[in-house]
């Protein structure tokens, strides 16, 4: 245990830049190797990663490890895996940080099972007792009716997976000092048992659910598919993305990747208007780090209301429209 | 001369009269016999108790024509005319066996014919005669100028109403030809003794006017012949198979519910047409196409494709064009072999063929088709059976159904978890009840409902009914946590076997309580556990809160003083009027509150309209329509003027709060269930 | 084609936020009285997979369910729906164990059943959700795996999986015997139909205890433990909610707009 030291951020890249997550982890990462007084170090793996080691570097990590091979070039499950777990093995991380993305959500029990570690998943919140050197991952249970704080007193890496969006991004700082070092070792193409057979990007409209600043959804109480539109029309007003419920889903008024919720997409944009949906706990756990929470329902006693800072008691019918209007006429302004 | 004592081309008149008749009789037995088989076909179902209540039920619908005058509104009074053209056909029926059958073909016409009493009956015959005419003509008028909504104007009707017609005719010619040719002056019968005056002065010879009588004679025999062979063979099977449903027809809980067995089957409900019972498909035979079940039924009313007629009429037809192919397989010789047979004559699935799924879950088994059906047809169990052989045998369902039925599952109750906000329990939180717990014994249990204990709305209601019974000193227990759904919405939506388990399960827990008496604020638990709990050995008294409450009024337990001054309209929910008959009751409790005035909708009582919440409708999504059932009814209570629609039932009330806010009318309108209103009235002390 | 579900029974997770109460010193979350158990609605999912790919190409589901004597229930629950047969893991030593401990049991409990062509768990538990469990499953197993399934397909000797990923999804495939991981993305799991209650009903659930299926109880120490609880809280959301009102629905519309505004 004691041999184990330092961070290490499994990083990801995504479209040949560094995703947003990793500089978030970048950040987190950052803060707990300073309390620890170890090394951050993070791990990129593609198949054309040149330019990314020293950004990383930029952002707070000590070392960065690059692993480039075509077969790493999109996600795939036992490559990372192998390559991930062969690097820890080296290295022997204390800590060991992911992105709670589907990315992360694959690859950290992977690893956790690979390597014996302690993993706790969906992390809100990390810190470091610099005494123990122990790391506590605070993250939410039972739909986020509770929220635990997990400790690994003896496993070894602890690894916990961030939920984008709840830790702060590193700054960057582009005079950093520090090493990029090439990852050996070719994959064996043989070993790898999952394969890709295609992927598919659904056309989103409008902006991405997860990045978006501004976030309408829409739950059960639109009652049907043509209603739908206002809320999607409230969401193009305000430049935002539009959302739903699972339940709203599960009728087919929006394409499932739109589900935010304890299942489905979790967002923190700076403003989130929920239309027409009471506020069940998997949905709220997906849209709590909202910076702001609007409700409108017509029913008072809905959950919803004990999550939001502002709301209206009315039908949403009778609400979106005249908010649609007087957004366009103040943003037009 | 009777026409049958001549003879014909050699052959005795009599010779020809019975081999006509033997016919007649044969072709009229073989359909008979046919239809007969094709209903056995069915399953087996026992409705062979209390016979001396089923001949006397049978005999009042058929001799005071019951059946059609009980369906006589104000606005459709055409059962009066039915009484009146049976009675007066009935008298002609009576002719044909004396004057025909024992004169004509039994050599008595010398006894019969010619004599004071044949000049009597021939009279009456003439009134009665004048009488069929006219209904023939009013309901002529009716179906094919009029045409009102219920009445289709086909050709087999048509063809039925000329055949009678022709009847007529022929027998007032009868008599006349025959008083023309024996030169009888007569003012007796009116009509005949008229015609033969003219035929007399139209100066045909003496052998024109006995050939005339012998030809009407012989073809007035013909045509009511062919009738008697056409009556199975047409609509008019009414005739022969409304008396038999009379008899057969549901003496106690209006809609009879067969329990889905449990073992040894490998398809649940009806999915083929010899999956109904003998019994279901008797009714199709009694259905006489009269259409009051279309014009009566919400869902046909706001525009969905269910019609209580269609699907009869389909079934019908249906059973007609497969019937003969499973006839088949119980014949012995064939060249092929049994699995070949049982391919080829194998009934095409009832669903999707015959009656479709929008159809089938469009029902909201109000009762209002069975209500206004002549001929006692049971509408709403082959709608049930239907359903569920799509749930439990399929597992096709609306997903709307498909959600409350996995709730029904895992958590004992309609209502979604989270929509609901609170737990079965939660509304006795400060109040002072003997809530049971294991061990405990109560003699009346006050059963509220998963309704009434889980939506805030209804949840207001509870707490007033509990204020009630205890301000009238009714010692009375509830059961808080432990109570789970009566199993109503899952029986109704065709998912019969988490109902049994849940009745079981109720049944069981009412007898370690040692309960006797069961109040309920919510009709459909009032229906359920009074009429169908029994079937699973739970036999308790079940008392609605109205018949409670009107009770407690009379013998001075509760006393209204305060007044209300309201001025309200009560809607009467289908499982407590209907399917129970209680309408008086809420009606008294309305009386017995001070300064309220009461106007009643147009269609209440037994012709109430629907809510549109029962047949698990209040979770089902509603098919596509017109209109919502629920908006319908309001424009009911809208026309009254009322300021309160009253209600006795946590579905309607619902419902009722929902159309309020839809149309725009929570300012001027309110809601209330009765208990409510009582609650209010009641002097607080 | 034969398939083995990992099914856990957990506290309803439909219950009022109001309702949830906890144990902070026991670590625990007391359950509200009169709230029955239900399954985790991810291995509800599981078992509609299992079933999807049964209705397909015919086979055995086996459904196991580490817990107490009520998980029985919830393996009733998959019988209902149609697998075939169910195990309940149940044994002092099997009380709150972490994601290794509960893979090491569920690994030699279908070790003990074999014969298999798929394993298939749900991403993660609805209660405590530590959503790893299949994954270290799959490793102790030596299975290929495949996560967050949204369709699972069987071709040739091989499963065919579709994944939802950040910005649609993709087509995963890998040689059977191996182990996926389902998502709620799967659908609305079916109604259990007549046959499968009457099944159900007369099914007996056998109970396999640590010796039954050879689960070493040094493996299945506390103190091995990967990951430990320290502490248990509620989260107080300290926010009142201004409610604002209008006229009109409609103007109380322009009012929040106008509040908000300054957000954008």
């Amino acid at each position: 245990m004691d041999s184990h030291k330092g961070v290490l951020v499994c990083g990801e890249i995504a479209e040949g830049k560094l995703a947003p997550i990793t500089i978030e982890l970048l950040g987190a990462g950052r803060k707990l190797a300073n309390d620890l007084g170890e090394e951050l170090s993070t791990l990129l793996m593609g198949s054309k990663t040149g330019g990314l080691g020293p950004e990383a570097i930029a952002y707070g990590a000590d070392k960065v490890y690059v692993a480039e091979d075509n077969l790493l070039d999109q996600y795939n499950s036992d490559a990372y895996t192998q390559v991930a777990a062969d690097l820890c093995r080296k290295v022997l991380p204390s800590i060991m940080l992911l992105g709670h993305t589907d990315v992360g959500c694959d690859l950290a029990p992977r690893l956790n099972g690979r390597l014996g570690g302690g993993l706790a998943m969906d992390c809100l919140e990390l810190s470091v007792d610099p005494a123990t050197k122990l790391m506590a991952s605070t993250r939410p249970v039972f739909g986020g009716n509770a929220h635990a704080t997990m400790v690994s007193k003896s496993a070894r890496p602890q690894m916990a997976t961030v939920r984008p969006k709840t830790v702060p991004a590193a700054e960057r700082n582009d005079s950093r000092q520090g090493q990029v070092i090439p990852v050996e070792g070719k994959i064996d193409p043989s070993a790898l048992k999952v394969t890709v057979v295609e992927r598919i990007k659904e056309a989103v409209e409008g902006v991405k659910l997860e990045d978006a600043e501004v976030v309408v959804s829409g739950g059960r109480g639109i009652g049907n598919a043509q209603n739908f539109e206002m809320v999607r029309e409230l969401a193009r007003v305000l430049g935002g993305a539009v959302g739903a419920t699972r339940p709203a889903c599960d009728e087919g008024w929006t394409p499932v990747t739109l589900q935010v919720g304890q299942s489905g997409k979790v967002v923190s944009p700076k403003l989130y208007i929920a239309v027409a949906l009471s506020g069940a706990m998997s949905h709220i756990a997906g849209c709590l780090g909202s910076k702001v929470i609007v409700a409108i329902n017509k029913d008072k006693e809905a959950n919803i209301f004990s999550v939001a800072h502002f709301g209206i008691v009315a039908d949403y019918k009778e609400v979106l429209p005249a908010l649609t209007a007087k957004f366009k006429e103040l943003l037009s302004k | 001369m009777s026409p049958t004592g001549v003879s014909y081309w050699g052959i005795p008149g009599y010779v020809i009269f019975w081999v006509l008749f033997a016919i007649a009789l044969g072709l009229f037995a073989q359909r008979a016999y046919f239809l007969f088989r094709l209903m056995r076909l069915g399953k087996p179902e026992n409705r062979f108790d209390r016979i001396g209540q089923r001949i006397k039920t049978m005999l009042v619908e058929l001799v005071p024509q019951w059946c059609t005058l009980k369906t006589v509104t104000r606005t459709d009074r055409a059962g009066i005319g039915h009484a009146l053209f049976f009675w007066c056909f009935a008298l002609f029926f009576i002719s044909y066996i004396i004057f025909i059958g024992l004169a004509g073909g039994f050599g008595l016409s010398s006894l019969i014919e010619r004599t004071p009493f044949e000049t009597v009956y021939f009279s009456i015959l003439d009134i009665a005669a004048a009488l069929v005419t006219l209904t023939l003509i009013v309901a002529a008028v009716r179906r094919y100028v009029i045409r009102p909504q219920r009445l289709e104007p086909t050709a087999e009707a048509g063809f039925i109403l000329m055949m009678v017609f022709f009847l007529m005719v022929l027998h007032v010619f009868g008599g006349a030809f025959d008083h023309a040719a024996r030169g009888v002056h007569a003012s007796w019968p009116p009509l005949g003794g008229a015609l033969a005056g003219l035929l007399r002065n139209a100066g045909l010879s003496q052998g024109t006017l006995e050939a005339g009588y012998r030809g009407v004679w012989w073809l007035h025999y013909l045509v009511i012949l062919s009738f008697m062979v056409y009556i199975p063979r047409s609509k008019h099977l009414h005739i022969l198979a409304s008396p038999v449903n009379a008899f057969f027809k549901p003496l106690g809980p209006k809609v009879v519910l067969e329990p889905v067995p449990l073992e040894g089957v490998e398809t649940f409900g009806a999915s083929k047409i010899q999956d109904f019972t003998w019994k279901d498909l008797l009714d199709l035979y009694a259905c006489a196409v009269c259409g009051r079940c279309h014009v009566n039924c919400p869902a046909q009313l706001t525009g969905k494709t269910l019609s209580p007629r269609e699907v009869i009429h389909n079934l019908k037809e249906h059973l007609l064009e497969a019937g003969p192919g499973l006839l088949a397989r119980q014949t012995e010789a064939s060249s092929e072999s049994p699995s070949e047979t049982q391919a080829r004559t194998e009934p095409k699935a009832m669903i999707g063929n015959v009656v479709t799924e929008e159809e089938i879950w469009a029902c909201t088994t109000c009762g209002a088709c069975q209500e206004v059906c002549p001929v006692n047809i049971e509408h709403i169990r082959k709608i049930i059976d239907l359903r569920r052989n799509l749930v439990m045998t399929q597992s096709k369902m609306p997903e709307s159904a498909q959600l409350m039925l996995r709730n029904m599952q895992s958590r004992g109750h309609p209502w979604a978890g989270i929509q609901s906000m609170r737990l079965r329990g939660d509304w006795t939180s400060g109040l002072d009840l003997k809530i049971l717990a294991e061990g405990d014994n109560a003699d009346t249990l006050f059963w509220v409902g998963c309704t009434g204990a889980l939506v805030e709305r209804n949840v207001k209601a509870t707490l007033s009914m509990t204020a009630v019974m205890k301000a009238a000193g009714v010692d009375f227990a509830v059961l808080g946590d432990a109570e789970t759904c009566c199993g109503d919405p899952a029986r109704r939506a065709g998912y019969d076997f988490q109902f049994q388990i849940m009745a079981e399960q109720n049944i069981d827990m009412f007898k370690s309580h040692n309960v006797k008496e069961i109040v309920t604020s919510c009709p459909h638990c009032y229906n359920t556990i009074k009429h169908e709990y029994p079937r699973y050995g739970g036999d308790f008294k079940v008392v609605h809160y109205t018949q409670l409450i009107a009770d407690l009024i009379k013998e001075g337990r509760l006393k209204l003083t305060n007044e209300l001054n309201a001025k309200l309209t009560y809607h009467d929910p289908c499982y407590l009027g209907r399917y129970n008959d209680v309408y008086l009751e809420p009606r008294r409790i309305l009386q017995a509150i001070p300064k309220t005035k009461l106007e009643e909708m147009e269609r209440s009582r037994a012709t109430g309209f629907c809510c549109g919440g029962g047949g698990g409708l209040m979770w089902i999504e509603e098919q596509p329509g017109t209109t919502k059932i629920n908006q319908m009814r309001l424009e009911d209570v809208i026309k009254t003027g009322a300021e309160t629609v009253v209600t006795a039932c946590p579905y309607c009330l619902q419902m009722f709060e929902d159309s309020i806010e839809h149309k725009g009318l929570k300012d001027s309108l309110k809601a209330r269930d009765l208990v409510e209103l009582v609650e209010a009235a009641m002097k607080q002390s | 084609m034969n398939t083995i579900v990992c099914v856990k029974q957990v506290l309803d997770p439909e219950i009022p936020p109001a309702k949830f109460k906890i144990d902070p010193e026991a670590k625990q979350v007391i359950p509200p009285p009169g709230v029955p158990p239900v399954i985790s609605v991810y291995d509800e999912r599981a078992v509609e997979a299992a079933c999807r790919l049964k209705d397909k190409h015919k086979g055995k589901i086996t459904v196991i369910s580490m817990g107490s004597a009520k998980a029985s229930d919830v393996i009733k629950h998959a019988i209902s729906m149609g697998a075939d047969d169910g195990f309940v893991l149940q044994d002092p030593a099997f009380e709150n164990l972490d994601s290794f401990g509960t893979a090491y049991v569920l690994g030699k409990a279908i070790q003990k059943i074999g014969g298999y062509d798929l394993v298939l768990c749900g991403r993660q538990a609805a209660d405590w959700g530590a959503g790893q469990v299949g994954s270290i499953l799959a490793e102790i197993l030596g299975l290929p795996v495949i996560t967050l399934a949204c369709d699972v397909q069987a071709v040739d000797k091989k499963v065919r999986v579709k994944r939802m990923v950040n910005d649609g999804y993709e087509v995963v495939e890998a040689p059977m015997p191996s182990l996926v991981t389902v998502s709620s993305e799967i659908g609305l799991p079916r109604l259990p139909g007549g046959m499968g209650l009457m099944m159900a009903r007369k099914k007996q659930i056998p109970v396999w205890k640590a010796q039954d299926i050879g689960a070493e109880t040094s493996q299945l120490d506390k103190a091995n433990a990967h990951t430990e609880i320290t502490a248990l809280s509620v989260p107080t959301r300290k926010t009142e909610c201004e409610i604002v009102t209008g006229g009109t629905p409609g103007e109380a519309a322009s009012n929040l707009a106008s509040k908000l505004i300054k957000l954008l």
